[in-house]
């Protein structure tokens, strides 16, 4: 049988990290097809590069034995490609027919957009998936459920013969849940191919054919599901050695610098507790999306709807954390919040080294009180960092990723701080730097500091840290000492709640 | 490796502010036109013209460094010189003029401050509506006439002089070091350029963004106030039409000196020559008999210069 | 709704407080001195539309009566009016969309540039325009003023760019990704982003040249000021109107009753004698209202 689409040997890279590397992978006419692997394996950009949100760096596409290349969206749902990603695409200030047509919206004779005939059409795309939602209805006013809907409605409209659906369940309620794979199930018996990328292994194993298995960016192996289990499969996206990345783990007090107790991320959430102690490392490990970022963000005040109570050394911190003033309210407390998005989020780009250090020990500071330089503080850090630049006047955008990174950590080593909630340690960031990065923190945590952190690599977790606690659906399922944890167990916890 | 210094030094060549440049060319102008024009005491008397223009920089740099603008200076202006010029304090002195002008400024500059950087407005819609208001406001109060006399002594101080330099130049001079000051030597200069840079992770790095545009805000208002002062002291007569062109004016000015929405690499100096080159602009324009209108033009046609020089820039880089 | 029922609100306390309100003359009245701004506002509309502004309008308002009063036959002028006013929007919408520079500072650099031109060409009001432009305005047809005439097809012409053609649908996408903080939205779909956004100040400007034309058949002369503050009073009317100055949002109904509002305002405050200069600070805290009231995610221009 032909395979409709095919991918040879891709790969992709932002800036120094491999994303995708040499990966390959055939799509069948009448399949569904899983695509598995941890946090960050590369899934995502993978399908992303076949829906022409991004390009490959090399590799070919071919669409039914066809080399073709995809510049944007649009030209791969011309070539049947449909995707419904996690964050979602469609215009939320247009109707579901406006946005099913947007782009090739047919006009009258008077030039007019051919409303009758969207209309029309919508409402038919609609009823193949069996939904009896009006034309009109802006989109905005739809659920996440409703809209991952008319995205693949957008697919059948637009004759797509290849679907790729990102996570679709992993927003959706279980009766929902099952309306999405009666689809999914109903287009392949009409002979289309779906990539079904999702993190249940119930699903997994209800609904899918073949099995593709990525990890780090490489193809691991694309197998029938028929011939594995869910452990078994498990097995394939951790297998891992551990490698000889990570520092040796300190001695941790019993004295707790961040206690959380019956606290809740947002009302609707079940409560958690959590502590973390004084020279000790803690992760909050588990699937991507589960709450981890929200439960941080919320002590900075990024999320208001947290409830429960918070201490930071014993003194009350108010919750929810105020927005303006989150992370002054925290800073006060010697806690500093190291953001995940180093470029948007964390560094001045265009202002130097000294500058983006310099601005944490300013920023304790009233406003008319002199700024002064930190000319030897800072030289010590940038030293003692071991960043590698030009000199300390030279810009931050010009370094590269790893050594961005350190300057950003260094804002908030240099500034004497008891804790730090750190997102995403070592993202985008060459091996020589996190192993780097890692005994800067541990280094932090033998002085006496305590660190609450989260990422998607699990393994960098377990490596660094004391203790992982495991989140899911918003809340702390299990509880592991990091020494013993494997991936698997941790994957385990966080799939079995 | 010449190819690397030879960019290096042209990405040099392009943060020099474009002020610096147009302030040379319109000097040289000169020199080849009118020679007889650069002297010290006509000098004085073209640059003292611009003295409250000048003094107008000065806060709007202030706000164009946290990303936002303030078009409302031309209301404060006309709302002083009213205060001042129509009587309707009898027999009030300097101290109380001085100190209601500041206070209205400063109300004024955290209104402006409280809607841009609290409640997210444009800041551009805020400061024309607030100058509007203003606007209105004084004409009704002085039925679209001018409202009468300043008193004499502002207009003396103002005509006072040091060898060739008028006080009102070296008053804003001095206002300028002081300014340079504040932004280079305290706290309050680091959040800002923090903010200009990034507001995102200027917050994450524990800056109070919110309150740094507030204050920038409120400090421009007070900064107008001043410049109000010098204007009517200037004039030295009531008037419903003075200083409503100088917010346009201050804004060409800045970004002339190379501080454009969130950037400040003409500092406070390069904006400071700004000034000087719209002074010297404007006697060149005269003395080649182009009037008004041709000088609104060249403002619209600096503005848009400047902005695009600075709008590719961003390009390139990105 | 809200602005619909503000509309009746004033004229209701305007029939009841004032004599004049009510009669034919001043509904007529009332009709032609609103069309400057009704048509000035649905202009503004199509640049708010994708979240940009353009403050160049009022200026370019003035410049064209300035163009229709100079000493030459209407048929030179007429078109010429409209063939400077797409220049301007075609320089505009390169400007931003181009040359990467913010709407409000090119669109406030256009302003001042157009206004030292309409000085040039005309320092004092004066001059004369041609007939054919102050027939078109002043007479009646079938016993109907002129500018109901007008009214009517500037909102059909509208009506057919905004909601019956694919540019309008493709203005309220890239509108409805500027305001979600995803610009690119509507270029993934498809849609010409940059070209649309050019064509919207290309309208706007054209919108504001028609305005411009109309003025100057009601004050039979070319004056530079008249355009003056227009495009605060058009900013105003469309966010009176329900539309978001985010972008994406918006109706042709609404900016139609939001410049209703606004001149029966005006109309109000002239039959109740209120002083022009506090009618200019009136509409200035109106503006500041309506516009207080969207908040936006980022502070800014």
């Amino acid at each position: 049988m032909a395979c409709l689409v095919e991918m040879s040997k891709v790969s992709k890279s932002f800036g120094g990290s491999k994303a995708v590397d040499g990966v390959s992978l055939r799509l069948m006419p009448g399949a569904v097809h899983a695509l598995m692997g941890e946090n960050g394996a590369g899934k995502s950009t993978l399908m992303k590069i076949l829906a022409g949100v991004h390009q490959p760096d090399a590799g070919d596409l071919f669409r039914d034995g066809q080399k073709v290349s995809f510049e944007t969206p649009r030209e791969a749902l011309e070539a049947g490609i449909s995707t419904v990603f996690q964050e979602l695409s469609l215009l939320a200030n247009l109707t579901i027919a406006e946005n099913m047509f947007l782009g090739r919206e047919p006009v009258t004779r008077f030039g007019t957009v051919d409303r009758k005939r969207i209309r029309r059409e919508t409402r038919k795309a609609l009823a193949v998936l069996g939904l009896e939602l009006n034309p009109d209805t802006l989109v905005s006013e739809l659920s996440i459920a409703e809209r991952q809907f008319v995205e693949i409605a957008h697919g059948i409209k637009a004759d797509a013969s290849v679907f790729i659906l990102d996570e679709p369940t992993a927003a959706l309620n279980a009766a929902d849940v099952e309306i999405m794979n009666a689809q999914i199930r109903r287009l392949r018996a009409e002979g289309k191919a779906v990539v079904y990328i999702s993190h249940r292994m119930d699903e997994i194993f209800g609904i899918c054919d073949t099995v593709t298995v990525l990890k780090d960016g490489k193809l691991i192996a694309t197998r029938h599901l028929s011939g594995m289990t869910p452990d078994s499969l498990i097995a394939m996206m951790v297998g891992r050695e551990l490698q000889d990345l990570f520092p040796p783990r300190g001695q941790s007090s019993s004295e707790a610098v961040l206690a959380l107790e019956d606290f809740r991320i947002d009302p609707g959430s079940k409560p958690l507790s959590l502590h973390v102690n004084k020279g000790e490392i803690v992760a909050l490990a588990g699937l991507e999306g589960q709450g981890q970022q929200q439960l941080l963000r919320s002590l900075a005040g990024m999320y208001h709807l947290s409830t429960g109570t918070a201490s930071i050394t014993g003194k009350a911190l108010p919750l929810p954390a105020p927005k303006a003033a989150g992370i002054r309210q925290l800073q006060a407390r010697k806690v500093g919040f190291v953001p995940e998005d180093r470029k948007e989020e964390g560094l001045f780009l265009g202002l130097s080294i000294v500058d983006n250090i310099a601005i944490g020990l300013s920023s304790v500071h009233a406003e008319l009180s002199i700024a002064h330089d930190y000319q030897q503080k800072i030289a010590e850090t940038i030293s003692s960092m071991n960043i590698k630049a030009s000199g300390a006047s030279s810009p931050v955008g010009a370094l590269s990723g790893g050594n961005q990174q350190k300057v950003l950590l260094g804002r908030y080593l240099v500034a004497g701080l008891d804790m730090l909630l750190i997102e995403e340690p070592t993202r985008g960031v060459d091996i020589g730097a996190k192993t780097e990065i890692y005994k800067l923190l541990r280094r932090f945590a033998n002085n006496g500091g305590a660190v609450l952190v989260l990422s998607r690599e699990t393994i960098e977790l377990i490596g660094l840290c004391d203790r992982i606690y495991v989140v899911h659906g918003k809340t702390i399922v299990a509880e592991l000492p990091a020494k013993t944890a494997t991936e698997h167990q941790i994957l385990n916890a966080a799939l079995s709640a | 490796m010449s190819a690397i210094v030879k960019h290096a030094f042209l990405q040099r060549l392009l943060r020099v502010p474009p002020a610096y440049l147009v302030f040379v060319i319109l000097l040289v102008t000169l020199w080849i036109a009118r020679p007889h024009m650069l002297n010290a005491n006509i000098m004085g008397i073209f640059i003292r013209q611009v003295a409250p223009l000048g003094v107008l920089v000065l806060a709007q740099l202030l706000v164009m460094r946290v990303k936002s603008i303030d078009l409302s200076g031309g209301g404060i202006i006309l709302l002083v010189n009213y205060f001042i010029s129509s009587g309707i304090f009898p027999g009030a002195t300097i101290p109380f003029y001085i100190g209601l002008s500041l206070a209205t400024g400063i109300m004024i500059g955290l209104f402006n401050g409280w809607m841009i950087g609290k409640r997210r407005v444009s800041a551009v819609i805020v400061t024309l509506a607030v100058n509007i208001i203003l606007v209105g406001f004084v004409q009704y109060l002085s039925s679209g006439k001018p409202p009468g006399d300043v008193p004499s002594y502002l207009n003396e101080i103002y005509n006072i002089k040091w060898g060739p330099v008028p006080a009102p130049v070296l008053f804003w001079f001095v206002l300028t070091v002081i300014m340079a000051l504040f932004l280079s030597k305290t706290v309050y200069g680091r959040y800002v350029t923090a903010v200009g840079e990034n507001p995102e992770a200027a917050h994450f790095s524990g800056v109070p963004v919110e309150r740094t545009v507030i204050l920038a805000h409120t400090l421009a208002g007070f900064i107008a106030a001043v410049a109000a002062l010098v204007q009517t002291a200037s004039i030295a007569v009531g008037s419903v039409r003075v200083g409503l062109d100088l917010p346009i004016m201050a804004v060409a000015a800045t970004i002339l000196g190379g501080v454009v929405f969130g950037r400040g690499e003409g500092g406070v100096w390069g904006p400071f020559f700004g000034v000087l080159s719209f002074a010297l602009l404007f006697v060149v324009m005269t003395t080649f008999g182009i009037d008004d209108p041709g000088k609104l033009i060249a403002q619209g046609l600096i503005i848009l210069l400047a902005a695009t020089f600075y709008g590719m820039r961003t390009t390139k880089s990105n | 709704m809200l602005p619909m029922l503000l509309a009746i609100g004033i004229a209701v306390f305007l029939g009841i407080r004032t004599d004049q309100f009510l009669g034919s003359e001043n509904i007529f009245n009332l009709i032609a001195q609103a069309m400057p701004l009704i048509i000035t506002a649905i202009g503004q509309m199509f640049v708010v539309l994708v979240g940009g502004l353009d403050l160049s309008v009022g200026s370019l308002i003035s410049f064209t009566t300035a163009i229709l009063a100079l000493d030459a036959p209407g048929y030179v002028t007429i078109p010429a009016v409209f063939l400077f006013a797409a220049l301007i929007g075609i320089s505009n919408g390169l400007v931003i969309t181009r040359l990467n520079v913010h709407p409000i500072i090119a669109t406030l650099a256009m302003q001042y540039v157009i206004l030292g031109i309409t000085r040039i060409l005309r320092p004092v009001s004066g001059g004369t325009v041609p007939d054919i432009v102050i027939d078109s305005i002043a007479g009646s047809f079938l016993g109907i003023p002129m500018p109901v005439f007008w009214g009517l097809l500037v909102i059909l012409v509208a009506w057919k760019l905004l909601h019956g053609s694919r540019f309008g649908l493709h203005l309220f996408a890239i509108g409805g990704g500027v305001a979600n903080s995803t610009p690119d939205a509507a270029r993934n779909f498809g849609v010409a982003d940059k070209r649309n956004i050019l064509l919207a100040y290309v309208a706007c400007s054209c919108f504001a040249a028609l305005a411009g034309v109309f003025l100057a058949g009601r004050i039979v002369s070319g004056d530079p000021n008249v355009g003056l503050l227009f495009e605060l009073d058009a900013i105003t009317a469309v966010a009176v109107g329900g539309t978001q100055l985010s972008g994406g949002i918006g109706s042709l109904q609404g900016t139609v009753i939001g410049a209703l509002v606004l001149a029966l305002l005006s109309n109000g405050m002239n039959l109740t004698n209120v002083s022009p200069f506090i009618q200019t600070a009136i509409k200035g805290g109106l503006l500041l209202l309506v516009v207080g009231l969207q908040t936006r995610k980022k502070i800014g221009l």
